[in-house]
């Protein structure tokens, strides 16, 4: 049960805020972040048109061997990416959380740019009282 | 619960065989040179059948004498190709869905990119698994030898890595790989023959997810 990390990725596939709160997860930079975003929008698509029935939404889950992505896509196409533990419940509901997080300290901070990095206090420290610091 | 279908690719990306079940949305056939000889009849390119006489100079090989006209055919893609006949229920839901061989490009595509994706967060050598959207479950399970088995289940289903290992362990192994009839890692041919087809669906069927 742990929580590795927080993407949120805006409508054009740009990665805007990333945070690590775990340790067991590889340390990548700020450019291989920013790669593999880009890279989970464009399979987000994919995966949507190959569905056997029917029509689909894009991935929700992606699972590795010993941790899992969940994604939530909002109606105006920004993306919030949790990664966990593989029996990690929580994971909807914390990305729910984000969200309303994301509204409030984010879309009415009057001094944000749309689409453009979140590097707002209100926001960081609202994320840490609902995930955690990450530091020990 | 049901299955959808299967893919199974070789180590230079190519779709070696497909089979699908309970499928309501089924791709159109590959266009011409998309995918390889003996994927999957069903989805092969439909030739049209006045070509045939030109083909069949052509492609004829040492190996046709090993066709008989009886009994169960043990490798095919060999003979020249004879006119599918669909079913024509699959006629219905054709207008929007892919061609197989896009469809086969993008399922590699999909799964090639988020393997790498997944070893490059995890810092490991770890496995790509699965993933879920709200229509459908894809599942993978990679061999040593590079090919790679992957099922699509409805999105309610957990892992079905093991029916995938089951699929290569039993049927693969005994139809595939220890049938000399099948060239495997040629370049030019799919895998597909009725003993092969037949036990994966018996293995699919099987399955207490299958309905």
């Amino acid at each position: 049960m742990a929580i590795f990390g927080l993407w949120v990725i805006n409508k054009a596939g740009g990665l805007v805020y990333q945070r690590n709160f775990a340790d067991g997860l590889a340390q990548l930079t700020s450019n291989e972040y920013l790669v593999l975003a880009g890279t989970l929008h464009g399979i987000h698509a994919i995966t949507s048109r190959l569905s056997p029935t029917g029509s689909s939404s894009g991935a929700q889950v992606i699972e590795g061997e010993s941790f899992k992505m969940t994604i939530l896509l909002t109606a105006t196409g920004t993306k919030f990416v949790l990664l966990t533990s593989l029996t990690e419940t929580t994971a909807d509901p914390v990305l729910q959380k984000v969200y309303e997080v994301y509204a409030d300290a984010v879309m009415k901070n009057p001094f944000h740019t749309p689409e453009m990095p979140i590097r707002s206090e209100g926001f960081d420290s609202r994320i840490t009282a609902l995930i955690g610091s990450g530091l020990p | 619960m049901t299955i959808y279908s299967l893919y199974v690719y070789d180590r230079h990306c190519a779709c070696v065989y497909y089979q699908d079940w309970h499928r309501s949305k089924r791709p159109k056939p590959a266009v011409e040179g998309g995918i390889l000889n003996a994927v999957s009849s069903a989805v092969s390119p439909q030739i049209v059948v006045n070509t045939n006489a030109a083909n069949s100079s052509a492609f004829s090989s040492p190996r046709n004498t090993l066709m008989s006209s009886t009994g169960i055919v043990v490798a095919i893609g060999e003979e020249t190709a004879s006119p599918v006949l669909q079913p024509a229920s699959s006629e219905i839901s054709r207008s929007s869905t892919l061609p197989f061989d896009e469809e086969a490009k993008l399922v590699y595509g999909v799964i090639l990119s988020l393997r790498n994706m997944i070893k490059k967060i995890s810092g490991r050598d770890e496995q790509f698994v699965s993933y879920r959207t709200s229509a459908y479950k894809l599942h993978i399970y990679e061999t040593m030898s590079g090919y790679k088995f992957i099922m699509l289940s409805d999105p309610a289903t957990d892992g079905l890595r093991f029916v995938l290992r089951q699929i290569y362990n039993g049927p693969f192994l005994e139809y595939v790989v220890r049938n000399p009839l099948v060239p495997m890692d040629s370049h030019e041919q799919g895998i597909d023959n009725d003993y092969f087809r037949a036990s994966v669906d018996r293995v699919v069927r099987g399955l207490s997810v299958f309905t």
